[in-house]
């Protein structure tokens, strides 16, 4: 199990990296192992504002449908395409080119977790 | 919630790392670590998949009115079979609903066998009991004692031969030998769930260890319900709880092929009859997303822009995308433009053939 020091990650199992106020914003390696094989990405579309908390793009695996929820608020900027033909790179890279979108934030963010609290909580 | 049963293959799944999970009553696994994707490729794509599906029921019918009893009992036409044939029916109510799809196994004029879906293992047996009541025969359910295997796949016939006497190329499509596996006697099928060639094996549960090892050791690929589910659907087969149901006839559900309304009397028949004659409540179809998307179990389908039915199985094939089997309102099997909705959306749909991929089956 994967997780990287440099991100920070919710309670609903979201990864965000943040780089000054632009987040990129994708599913844990414990969400991606959790669902299984990753078949379909519905992404958002740009331009969308969206609210810490908010269902903002939908994964679907083999058998199930799960909502991603936005760690952070803000603007949608920027959404990974590739996603849409080769869904199943948030199995294999879910940290690098299985990321699913970029928010120009607001400064809003749900509760988010450091490396250690995450780990603390996946075990408990 | 009651607890949950174990085939005899329980302990091999936890220790292949097969995710498990419940169902009809069993915890069984859902996939092992290489995920469904994979486990679906491996039974496509040439090699032979293993699937425990000891969940199902077994139920010997003997005795001297065992046809007179089954003609009565299942819908499809049971003096159609020789000895070593296998044959697709179901049991319906005296409504014409479904009660179960089974298969019919003669081994004999007077000796039947049939394999029943595990949820429905203990109406059935309680249901064909009653109706034994009315005839000379004696009905043993082996459930318990039997573990059911399906071998399914391009590789399956190779890997089974090492297993057993009888030389499975004389084994047809829909046929069966009573044979040894291990020494032990078992039945062998050439049946299956997949829309690829392959085998069912009945075995008695002292072997089931040392069969499913001997398999998985000549290379077969354990197959979990996921992947079993993908295929089933890519074919259009139906799945009690989803496109066959004590809601529907087999007018509904396109299986009056196994509906042998000329046999004579048989428990159901004058529903039927009276439901033909009626016409359809809803029809069964098959359809194809063109827009993104994967329609889903219970998703409402539209036609024309209105609800029509929805969808009572869907997935995302690896080969023909987003594909579902759906009820929709009579007037809407033929005509209209199709959609699926999804998470609010109408996503576009055309009507399909079946089978949705190609099917390997030997006939």
């Amino acid at each position: 199990m994967s997780i990287p020091a440099d991100l920070k990650y919710t309670k609903e199992h979201e990864w965000v990296r943040l780089e000054d106020d632009i987040a990129t914003l994708g599913i844990s390696d414990h969400a991606q192992e959790a669902l299984g094989d990753i078949v379909f990405v519905e992404l958002p579309e740009i331009g969308r504002r969206i609210a810490p908390g908010e269902a903002f793009a939908v994964v679907e695996s083999v058998k199930a449908v799960s909502d991603v929820y936005a760690p952070v608020g803000g603007e949608i900027i920027e959404v990974n395409e590739l996603l849409e033909s080769e869904p199943e790179k948030i199995n294999t890279d879910p940290y690098g080119a299985g990321w699913i979108a970029r928010v120009k934030t607001d400064g809003s963010s749900a509760e988010l977790l450091d490396e250690a609290a995450y780990t603390l909580f996946l075990e408990e | 919630m009651t607890e949950l049963a174990h085939t005899p293959l329980y302990d091999e799944h936890l220790a292949l790392g097969g995710k498990i999970v419940p169902f009809a009553g069993y915890a069984m696994p859902v996939q092992y670590p290489d995920g469904a994707l994979k486990e679906y490729t491996a039974v496509r794509e040439g090699r032979a998949g293993l699937f425990d599906i000891s969940h199902m029921g077994q139920i010997r019918v003997t005795g001297p009115e065992a046809l007179a009893f089954l003609q009565y009992a299942t819908t499809n036409d049971v003096a159609r079979l020789n000895n070593g044939q296998v044959q697709y029916s179901a049991l319906l109510n005296e409504q014409g609903t479904f009660i179960d799809d089974i298969t019919t196994y003669r081994l004999d004029a007077d000796a039947y066998y049939l394999c029943v879906n595990a949820a429905n293992r203990h109406k059935d047996v309680a249901h064909l009991q009653a109706v034994a009541r009315d005839f000379n025969v004696q009905l043993h359910d082996e459930s318990d004692g039997t573990t059911l295997l399906a071998l399914q796949g391009h590789d399956a016939q190779h890997l089974l031969q090492a297993l057993v006497d009888t030389d499975l190329e004389t084994i047809g499509y829909y046929r069966f030998a009573e044979t040894q596996i291990l020494g032990r006697p078992a039945i062998v099928s050439r049946t299956g769930y997949t829309g690829e060639d392959g085998f069912e094996l009945y075995l008695p549960n002292t072997i089931a260890t040392e069969v499913w090892r001997a398999l998985l050791e000549a290379d077969a690929v354990p197959i979990g319900l996921a992947a079993r589910d993908m295929l089933r659907t890519e074919m259009g087969y139906a799945l009690y709880g989803h496109e066959i149901s004590d809601a529907v006839t087999p007018v509904e559900a396109s299986l009056m092929w196994i509906t042998r309304l000329d046999k004579g009397d048989f428990i159901g028949r004058q529903a039927v009859l009276e439901r033909r004659e009626e016409g359809p409540r809803q029809r069964l179809i098959a359809l194809k997303l063109t827009g993104r998307g994967i329609p889903r179990e219970h998703y409402p389908v539209l036609v024309d822009g209105e609800t029509s039915g929805e969808v009572t199985s869907g997935m995302h094939s690896p080969v023909a995308g987003g594909i579902a089997l759906a009820y929709v309102r009579p007037e809407h099997a033929g005509g209209g433009e199709l959609a699926v909705e999804i998470r609010g959306r109408a996503v576009a749909a055309t009507r399909a053939r079946l089978p949705f991929v190609r099917s390997n089956v030997r006939k």
